[in-house]
């Protein structure tokens, strides 16, 4: 039998193949699957799990993790925050039949034409020791209880007293401490505060030792579909969520909440990002052409082979593949 | 099992070279001296037929691919060496006046007459192809460039009829330079001696012209080899083909995703490429590298 009974163009991807393309992005753009706050970049220790970076990287200087604003500290007289890391550590992708990925009961067995998602993400906060809190604990009593300032912390609040209360807090840390910037990345023996360096906008960062970290283990089960974006005609290859499961979380509606959170995650951030172009997929017919200096009056366009005219399922998700067939359209100009 | 299959059906080529005969066409002209004579060309053709056939041995066969002349101007123009007759004076007893013959040259102008037709409908070329298909891997030695997967059509047999003008075109050329030069040369006395000088009109055509046989012999002969056109045709359809030509190549590792805001590209390492044909499509794997 052959590739191409039922359309003009074949295209086929063997999971294997789409685990290792994965595995090359996660090498060679390590920005794009780990988060954290600014002190990693002088402690990547403290990171959950050590990142795997392509020698390349290293050469480029490129950064191995996204900066993120710390954590806030809700309630505080003035803005603190806290450092933290979000790693995915592990993508793997599994076409049906399932067989590399043991699924959830409640999303298993794998349904025929789908595929099954297994991402391991590690989340690491910083829980600053008693000691810290105790330096820190009398300035945000002064903050807390003077006169002119709000009932509650003015993060929390309308932005009028803000200014103040950063000029406050951050000179009377640096009177208290006599510390300059850059010492709060170092491993305090006590707290050590700075608003400039080590901060964002102001917010005082407390110090940190070491990260309490736990990793959770998302399954997700989605298929393939044909569609157009916009008013274009052109055809993409568009993912879409059937459901996901994170294991082991408890209590239910906390893990419902947050599995809700990451199904608008996936589907309304990252998967419209994965969409692919036809042509782009099988071949770039139209540069190939031009690339031989040929200048064509036909128009000439990939497009998906009807279903269930032409094949049963397209895109087929089967045999550990995905496949598409397409049929190539000559019209005359 | 492979990580990456493409196929591509016969159908599909054939579509490909239906759509490339619709929209290939090509001009060109040229002229070139041969000192007595000049010969050139004013050629427009476009492309007709053709039909593929993926092979069970691995080939790729396209057949019967008419180039299809929409002009085929074949221009000639011949500098004959100029002939005078007369002009001299006989020295008769006076009283008598001198006798003095007239003067009359002819074929002075350069060239002295020229044609230009257009024989488009006398020829058809048709071109026959085999080759395979190949997968090679292309080590760069350039610093900075990039190693290269690059897939060949690997020429088995190439066809291409070469010009052949029929007798009717030969007939057709020398009978219009006979007539031009023959309304060159003056009625009378003149005539008889000027014919007697050149030994005959058609004598003096295959004399300047330099023709061994038929007219249609030499005519062929400047268009596959003296005006290079047969070359050109191959340059422009063989060439295509040929082994030192790619018909596709991508960088080895493949990018997949741009530099941006400072960030490295994505590469990945391609494999294990290997194209293949059956008898009914044309198959292209690889791996992605580790």
């Amino acid at each position: 039998m052959a590739f191409t009974d039922h359309s003009d163009i074949y295209g086929a991807v063997h999971e294997d193949g789409i685990n290792r393309v994965v595995r090359h992005i996660m090498r060679q753009r390590p920005s794009l699957f780990n988060y954290a706050t600014q002190i990693f970049a002088q402690r990547p220790d403290l990171f959950c799990e050590k990142i795997d970076v392509a020698a390349e990287v290293i050469q480029a200087q490129n950064p191995i993790f996204t900066v993120e604003k710390p954590l806030p500290v809700l309630g505080t007289p003035t803005p603190v925050g806290l450092n933290f890391c979000v790693q995915l550590t592990d993508f793997q992708i599994d076409f049906h039949p399932a067989n590399t990925i043991q699924l959830p009961p409640e999303l298993s067995p794998l349904a025929q034409q789908r595929l099954a998602l297994r991402i391991r993400a590690c989340v690491g906060m910083d829980c600053p020791s008693d000691s810290v809190i105790a330096d820190i604990l009398p300035r945000m009593e002064v903050l807390a209880t003077a006169e002119d300032k709000p009932l509650f912390g003015t993060n929390m609040l309308a932005t009028g007293g803000l200014v103040a209360t950063r000029a406050l807090a951050a000179s009377d840390v640096r009177a208290s401490r006599g510390l300059v910037r850059g010492d709060i990345f170092l491993p305090p023996t006590g707290g050590v505060l700075d608003p400039g360096r080590g901060t964002d906008d102001g917010i005082i960062v407390l110090p940190t030792r070491q990260i309490n970290c736990f990793c959770l283990e998302l399954f997700a089960v989605a298929h393939f579909e044909w569609g157009t974006i916009g008013s274009s005609p052109q055809q993409w290859l568009k993912t879409r969520l059937d459901g996901i499961e994170i294991v082991d979380l408890q209590p239910t509606p906390m893990e419902d909440m947050i599995e809700c959170y990451l199904k608008l995650v996936l589907r309304l951030g990252v998967l419209p990002r994965l969409s692919i172009k036809l042509e782009k997929m099988v071949l770039d017919i139209t540069k190939i052409i031009r690339d031989q200096g040929i200048a064509f009056g036909d128009e000439v366009t990939i497009e998906p082979a009807p279903v269930p005219a032409g094949v049963p399922h397209n895109p087929a998700i089967e045999n550990d593949l995905v496949k598409v067939f397409a049929n190539l359209i000559v019209r005359s100009a | 099992m492979a990580h990456l299959t493409v196929a591509v059906s016969e159908g599909t080529f054939q579509k490909s070279v239906d759509a490339l005969v619709r929209n290939l066409s090509f001009e060109k002209a040229d002229q070139t001296s041969f000192g007595a004579f000049t010969a050139g060309y004013d050629v427009k053709a476009h492309l007709e037929g053709g039909t593929v056939d993926l092979r069970a041995d691995n080939t790729i066969q396209l057949k019967e691919l008419d180039l299809r002349w929409d002009r085929l101007k074949f221009i000639l123009g011949i500098d004959i060496p100029e002939i005078c007759v007369g002009g001299g004076c006989i020295d008769l007893p006076w009283p008598l006046p001198d006798l003095c013959l007239p003067r009359v040259c002819i074929f002075s102008d350069d060239p002295d007459i020229s044609i230009e037709p257009d024989l488009a409908a006398f020829v058809a070329q048709e071109v026959s192809f085999t080759g395979s298909l190949l997968a090679q891997y292309h080590v760069s030695t350039t610093p900075g460039e990039s190693n290269k997967w690059q897939i060949f059509i690997d020429p088995q047999t190439i066809d291409v009829d070469l010009f052949d003008f029929p007798d009717i075109v030969g007939n057709l050329i020398e009978d219009a330079l006979t007539d031009l030069i023959t309304a060159l040369i003056p009625g009378g006395p003149v005539r008889d001696l000027i014919i007697a000088i050149i030994g005959g009109v058609s004598d003096l055509i295959r004399d300047i012209l330099d023709i061994p046989d038929d007219i249609q012999e030499w005519l062929s002969d400047l268009f596959n080899v003296s005006f290079g056109l047969l070359d050109f045709i191959g340059t422009l359809i063989l060439d295509y083909f040929a082994s030192e030509n790619p018909i596709y190549e991508f960088d080895d590792p493949f990018q997949i995703m741009e530099a941006s805001n400072g960030l490295i590209p994505v590469r990945i390492p391609i494999r294990n490429l290997d194209v293949h044909v059956t008898d009914v499509e044309m198959v292209v794997q690889a791996d992605v590298g580790a």
